[in-house]
C-alpha cells in the first residue's frame, strides 16, 4: 500500500459512519479496540513509510521552533549513541535520526518513525553517558511503541473526522491529510502523551540502556536532577506540563527496577567520554 | 574574562557528579552498611537530614549525614539541592552558571536564562524547517558506526527482558509489553 493511501486509512477509520460504541476510547485498551474494529479497519494500519513521513513532518515543525546545535562533533556523538541504543531494540531497521536542539529548555522529544531530539539544556545538566543513554532510550521507546502515532490517530478520531469524510474521495487530498496528521503530531508534542505511555517508556528505556551495556540507573539519576530543580524554572515549563512529576516517575521506576535491574548496576557510566565531548562543546 | 571563566570551569570539573552534592532525606530512613535492602542498619536518619553525597551505586547512594558516619540510602529517599537556587543542579550546566554569574558580577548585569522557542505556543506556531531535517541525514549513522562507538566505550550488548510495572503502580499497559523478548 502506498504511504499516501495509508494516510487515508488512518483518517478514514474515524468516519462518522462507525458504530457509536467504537468511539469511546477512554474505557478500552488498544487490543480490545482493535478486535472490536477488526471488521472495519485495524487501528495499526499506518505502514512504516507513512509513519516516517508523518514523523519527518513533525520533526520539521519542532526544528522550526528550536534549531539544531551547530556542533558536528556533539551531533555525531549523540547519533552514534542513538544508533547503538536502537540496535538493542525490536525496530533496529528504522532510519533513525537524532539531534541536539539549541534550546535552554530542559526536554527531549520523539516523533514517529525514529526521530529523537534532546535539548542542550538537558544535556548540559547530565553527568555521564549512561544518563544521556537513559533519556534517549526513553524517547526511542516512544517510537518503538508508536505512542505519538497512536495519539495522532486518537486526535484524528476526535477532531479530524469531518474533514476526512469530505476529503477521502479525491487523490489530490493526500497531501492535505498528511498535513493534518503532522499538525496533530505537533499538537501532541505540545500537549503530551498519556501518563501510562511515559511510565512505559521509562521502564523500557532503562532496559534498553542495560542491553547497550550501560548502568540502567542513568535515567532515574536524570529524573532526580530534574526533581531537584525549581519547578518554577521557565526551562522546565513544557517538560512539567507534558510529563508526570519526576518524583512519581522515580517512585514507579524504583519499584519496577528493584530486583530486576540490580545485576546491571556495575555497568559502564561512560563519564570520561561524555565529559570530553560535552565539555568541549560547553567550552565554546 | 571568558578564558578565565573557562579555566575556572575546568578546575571545577572533578566536582561535577553526585560527589560533592548535598541532599536532604525526604523521610525517616535506615542508613545501611551496604547498598542492599537486607544489609545491616547503622542507624536511623530522621526526615529532612542534610547529607553529603559520596557516590551512587544503582538505586542506592552512599552518603554522610552531618556529624554522622557514612552509609547507604535508597536514592529515592533523598532529594538533591537543599537551597532554592540552582544548587541541586549538576553537570556542566551548573558549572556554566557559576561561570556566568561570575561574569555578571563584574558587569552588574544579572544574567537570566532566556528560554525561547519551546513553549506549547511556539511548537504550534512553528514554521517547518525542512532544511534542518535534511541536515539530520548528514550525521553519522548505521550499524557499523554504532559498533565502533560501542567498542571505543567498552560497551557490550546483551539480552535483557523488558520489565513490568509493579502492582502498586498502574492499572493498564502491563500486558501489552510484558514478556516481550529482545526482538
Amino acid at each position: 500500500m502506498k504511504p499516501t493511501r495509508t494516510l487515508l486509512v488512518l483518517l478514514a477509520i474515524s468516519l462518522p459512519t462507525m458504530p457509536a460504541y467504537a468511539w469511546d476510547l477512554s474505557n478500552l485498551n488498544v487490543d480490545k479496540l482493535t478486535s472490536t474494529l477488526s471488521k472495519v479497519k485495524d487501528l495499526q494500519t499506518v505502514d512504516e513509510p507513512s509513519e516516517i513521513q508523518i514523523g519527518n513532518g513533525v520533526a520539521a515543525n519542532l526544528l522550526g521552533a528550536a534549531p539544531l546545535v551547530k556542533d558536528d562533533k556533539l551531533q555525531a556523538y549523540v547519533n552514534r549513541l542513538g544508533w547503538w541504543l536502537a540496535q538493542q531494540t525490536e525496530r533496529q531497521d528504522l532510519p533513525w535520526h537524532f539531534g541536539v536542539l539549541d534550546s535552554d529548555s530542559v526536554n527531549a522529544f520523539a516523533t514517529p518513525g525514529g526521530y529523537v531530539f534532546i535539548t542542550k539544556g538537558l544535556v548540559l545538566r547530565m553527568r555521564n553517558e549512561a544518563e544521556l543513554a537513559g533519556v534517549m532510550a526513553h524517547e526511542i521507546s516512544h517510537v518503538l511503541r508508536k505512542h505519538h502515532l497512536n495519539a495522532i490517530q486518537k486526535s484524528a478520531q476526535l477532531g479530524l473526522a469531518a474533514d476526512a469524510a469530505s476529503m477521502a474521495v479525491s487523490s489530490s487530498d493526500n497531501a492535505y491529510l498528511k498535513d493534518k496528521a503532522i499538525s496533530a503530531g505537533s499538537e501532541v508534542l505540545a500537549r503530551g502523551l498519556d501518563k501510562d505511555d511515559e511510565f512505559e517508556a521509562d521502564r523500557m528505556g532503562v532496559v534498553i540502556a542495560a542491553r547497550a551495556g550501560y548502568d540502567p540507573y542513568g535515567l532515574p539519576s536524570v529524573l532526580q536532577t530534574l526533581d531537584a530543580m525549581n519547578p518554577q524554572d521557565d526551562s522546565l515549563a513544557l517538560m512539567f506540563k507534558t510529563h508526570p512529576t519526576p518524583q512519581k516517575r522515580l517512585e514507579l521506576l524504583d519499584g519496577a527496577m528493584t530486583g530486576t535491574m540490580d545485576k546491571y548496576v556495575g555497568q559502564v557510566d561512560g563519564k570520561e567520554r561524555f565529559m570530553k565531548v560535552v565539555g568541549e562543546y560547553a567550552k565554546k | 574574562m571568558k578564558k578565565l571563566a573557562m579555566l575556572m570551569l575546568l578546575l571545577l570539573m572533578p566536582l561535577a557528579g553526585q560527589a560533592g552534592e548535598t541532599a536532604k532525606t525526604l523521610l525517616s530512613v535506615d542508613l545501611k552498611q551496604e547498598p542492599f535492602a537486607d544489609a545491616a542498619t547503622i542507624t536511623n536518619v530522621p526526615a529532612a537530614t542534610t547529607v553529603d553525597v559520596i557516590k551512587r551505586r544503582g538505586g542506592w547512594v552512599q552518603v554522610k549525614p552531618a556529624g554522622g558516619s557514612e552509609g547507604w540510602l535508597k536514592m529515592t529517599s533523598i532529594k538533591y539541592g537543599d537551597a532554592p537556587a540552582a544548587k541541586g543542579e549538576s553537570g556542566w550546566g551548573s558549572l556554566l552558571n557559576v561561570a556566568r554569574s561570575g561574569r555578571s558580577g563584574n558587569t552588574g548585569v544579572t544574567v537570566t536564562t532566556g528560554v525561547r522557542g519551546l513553549s506549547p505556543e511556539d511548537l504550534k506556531n512553528a514554521r517547518p524547517d525542512t532544511d534542518a531535517v535534511k541536515k539530520l541525514d548528514s550525521f553519522p549513522k548505521g550499524r557499523s558506526e554504532a559498533q565502533t562507538f560501542a567498542s571505543a566505550g567498552k560497551l557490550q550488548g546483551q539480552q535483557v527482558e523488558y520489565i513490568a510495572a509493579t502492582s502498586i503502580t498502574e492499572k493498564s499497559g502491563i500486558g501489552s509489553f510484558f514478556n516481550r523478548g529482545k526482538k
